[in-house]
């Protein structure tokens, strides 16, 4: 449990930022116990706030929780199922893959997996279905690490979550094409309670790529996300999400997507996971990912891209946690900042009593796009064992005029440059999600989102 | 006519006047030199030609194949045919030297991009003429090169843009002998091949031996003045700019 500070007079509660640590709220208990627990939490509880010393608070006011629908069954926004929402068509790429989900608003429209794979003991389908069809397998991974009530929205999701999914691949599996997953949020009204269980079985390889997707629409949604993937002995992952709850092409609307999510890697004995989330939009955004290290010998390379623009607030909390010792981190994110926007990175590094031998490394660069624009970076380490290394770095940057100039002598205008100095800022970690159908979508919408910012950008440029 | 005419060129930059009107006439498959001493305006007129937002015309015009682009925008320069090699060329990490190329090309071309057949064609060719490694064209451009790679560089865009006039600004600075003799021999062949016109900016003059000026213009104290063939560059060598100087000073 987090230390909540209790202030008198007329603050909040807030939150502050730690590591999730320890077990999580499973621990035994029955699905139908952890809902009726959650419940309770969210009856009692407030919406959150979190706050930084001073400086950074991120809090839920302006989100009208009351006038949302879960969408899901008995609820009055319907979803048909079989239909693929559009945005999902429109965005994803037409490649190979292992199998995909895709839930709309509180319903899985979607599932499909290779008939192979399936004959191999490979699952993939609804959360609500495992616990039909898998239940104890279900029941032993789900929540093992997340907790369900540190605040509202996270005990509204474990309360009210429909739909969801679930990805098992079984020992010693090696699949070439990702499993796709897809959240997709078609229209205002919708609080989307997404939850995802994924387990990769020991010595099984696999890549997993999860897509948060909104249509263009004018109002408010939420989307409050649990994901949880566990990596037992030997077994690899690459694992990215692709969100962007503000589509470059909307007009006139504005999707007002709040999105209160938490992720948890655990990564096994002599395992890997490979985590890149790339965070590309959404009116309010606060993401507590977590990439721990549980058993001897795991080893990890934490990714991650964001890109925030107009009036959009991010808030991440990503965590670098080794609970035992060797093991290896490795985490590098970038980000850009464009208009009013305001985004706050904290990464954190944690390694526990006894993990020793653990090496590991923090860099976080980020690049400011306009005068309004503001990024804090926040890397902070918490050791506590003597044979270690563990070191952080990074920049903070704005556009490079000499750069800028030096491209326009060759024939390209200033978006254009901009546009090359933008892209070659994220491309170290775009290139290595080493998929060409998902590195071109990244690129693309990074490229949108720079289009979108242009007279803003030029703005920049002639006040200075 | 020529290519282009630089009249009563004045340039300050922070409420300093360097250039204190400049006048000079380039055209295609002429070879100019432009030596001067440190400080004397040599990157500034560079700069200035290309479009650079820090430099203010205060006086004068450039006119450039019979357009005024005195208050044109660098790329719009660029896509008429003017190329600067920079001094220090800057780094664009995440962006491979042909990539790179190819966006300058397709730039410059107005939405007609060019055939990957045709580009690798042309990348080819200059690859050859300057003596590059291919490696070299999938390298981020001028990340972590050495300063006769960023030289060479240079050169391989020249090349590739085949300019009108191209402005080298101090290009054998910080080379060797073998790297400014590659650099230099290329420039020669482009003037040959292409019919290149080039305004060689240098301190010394090494790079003087390699390419073989017409023209030949001193400038001190942001103007030119001295003009004349390829036996300034040798009175140069004997007497130095101090002596010129003087010569110069005694003159005014």
């Amino acid at each position: 449990m987090p230390e909540v500070q209790v202030k008198p007079g007329r603050h909040r509660e807030a939150s502050l930022y730690h590591a999730l640590a320890g077990a999580g709220a499973g621990n035994g208990r029955t699905l139908e116990q952890l809902r009726e627990a959650a419940l309770k939490t969210y009856e009692t509880s407030e919406l959150p706030v979190w706050r930084r010393s001073g400086f950074w608070t991120t809090n839920l006011q302006s989100l009208d929780l009351d006038a949302l629908q879960t969408g899901g069954a008995g609820d009055s926004i319907e979803v048909a199922p079989g239909v693929v929402p559009e945005v999902v068509t429109r965005t994803l790429p037409d490649r190979p893959r292992a199998g995909r989900i895709v839930q709309s608003a509180g319903s899985v429209v979607h599932v499909e997996l290779d008939q192979e794979l399936a004959e191999r003991g490979v699952i993939l389908c609804s959360l609500e279905q495992a616990f039909v069809e898998h239940r104890e397998l279900a029941e032993r991974w789900y929540s093992k690490r997340l907790p369900i009530d540190r605040h509202k929205l996270e005990a509204a999701n474990a309360a009210f979550w429909t739909g969801g999914a679930f990805l098992y691949v079984p020992k010693g599996l090696v699949v070439e094409d990702p499993f796709e997953i897809v959240y997709a949020i078609e229209g205002p009204g919708v609080a989307q309670y997404a939850r995802t269980l994924a387990i990769g079985g020991e010595s099984s390889e696999f890549k997993l790529h999860e897509y948060d997707l909104a249509e263009d629409f004018e109002g408010q949604a939420l989307h409050a996300g649990a994901f949880e993937l566990y990596l037992q002995d030997g077994a690899r992952c690459r694992l990215a999400q692709v969100q962007d709850w503000s589509p470059a092409d909307r007009s006139p609307a504005h999707p007002e997507v709040y999105d209160v999510s938490t992720r948890f890697v655990g990564v096994g004995r002599d395992a890997y996971c490979h985590w890149l989330p790339a965070l590309l939009g959404g009116h309010l955004v606060r993401q507590h990912l977590e990439l721990a290290v549980s058993e001897p010998g795991g080893d990890m390379a934490f990714r991650g891209l964001f890109f925030t623009e107009e009036r959009e607030h991010l808030d991440v909390f990503a965590v670098d946690l080794h609970e035992t010792g060797p093991s290896g981190g490795d985490v590098h994110w970038r980000g850009a900042a464009t208009g009013e926007s305001r985004a706050s990175f904290e990464g954190l590094i944690q390694i526990d009593p006894g993990a020793q031998q653990t090496h590991t490394y923090l860099q976080i660069h980020s690049m400011m796009l306009s005068p309004k624009a503001r990024v804090d970076a926040i890397p902070s380490v918490l050791v506590s064992a003597d044979d270690v290394s563990a070191s952080h770095g990074g920049t903070v940057g704005e556009l490079d005029e000499a750069a800028i100039f030096y491209m326009q002598t060759r024939g390209l205008d200033r978006p254009a440059a901009v546009r090359v100095i933008v892209e070659g800022f994220f491309e170290p970690l775009i290139a290595e999600l080493t998929d060409e159908p998902l590195e071109e979508i990244v690129r693309e919408k990074i490229a949108g989102k720079l289009a979108a910012a242009r007279d803003d950008i030029e703005a920049y440029a002639t006040s200075r | 006519m020529a290519d282009l005419e630089i009249r009563d060129l004045h340039v300050r930059i922070e409420e300093r006047e360097i250039l204190k009107g400049v006048d000079l006439d380039i055209s295609r498959g002429e070879v100019h030199a432009l030596m001067g001493p440190n400080g004397s305006g040599k990157s500034t007129l560079a700069n200035t030609l290309l479009g650079h937002p820090s430099y203010e015309i205060t006086e004068g015009t450039i006119v450039f194949k019979g357009e005024d682009i005195t208050e044109a925008e660098p790329h719009e320069r660029a896509k008429a045919g003017l190329f600067l090699a920079f001094q220090y060329p800057v780094s664009i990490p995440g962006v491979s030297v042909a990539n790179f190329l190819r966006m300058a090309i397709n730039a410059k071309r107005d939405g007609d991009p060019i055939q990957v057949k045709e580009f690798r064609t042309q990348l080819q060719h200059a690859i050859e003429l300057l003596d590059v490694d291919k490696a070299f064209t999938s390298r981020h451009l001028n990340d972590g090169f050495s300063g006769g790679e960023k030289k060479r560089a240079e050169i391989l865009q020249m090349a590739m843009l085949a300019p009108d006039v191209a402005i080298l600004d101090e290009t054998d600075s910080g080379l060797d002998i073998d790297a400014l003799r590659t650099v230099a021999e290329g420039v020669q062949k482009l003037h040959e091949e292409q019919g290149l016109g080039a305004l060689i900016i240098t301190h010394y003059q090494r790079i003087l031996h390699y390419i073989k000026p017409q023209f030949v213009h001193i400038l001190m104290d942001g103007r030119i003045v001295l003009q004349g063939g390829v036996e300034l560059v040798e009175r140069l060598e004997r007497e130095g700019y101090d002596q010129i100087r003087q010569e110069v000073g005694a003159r005014a």
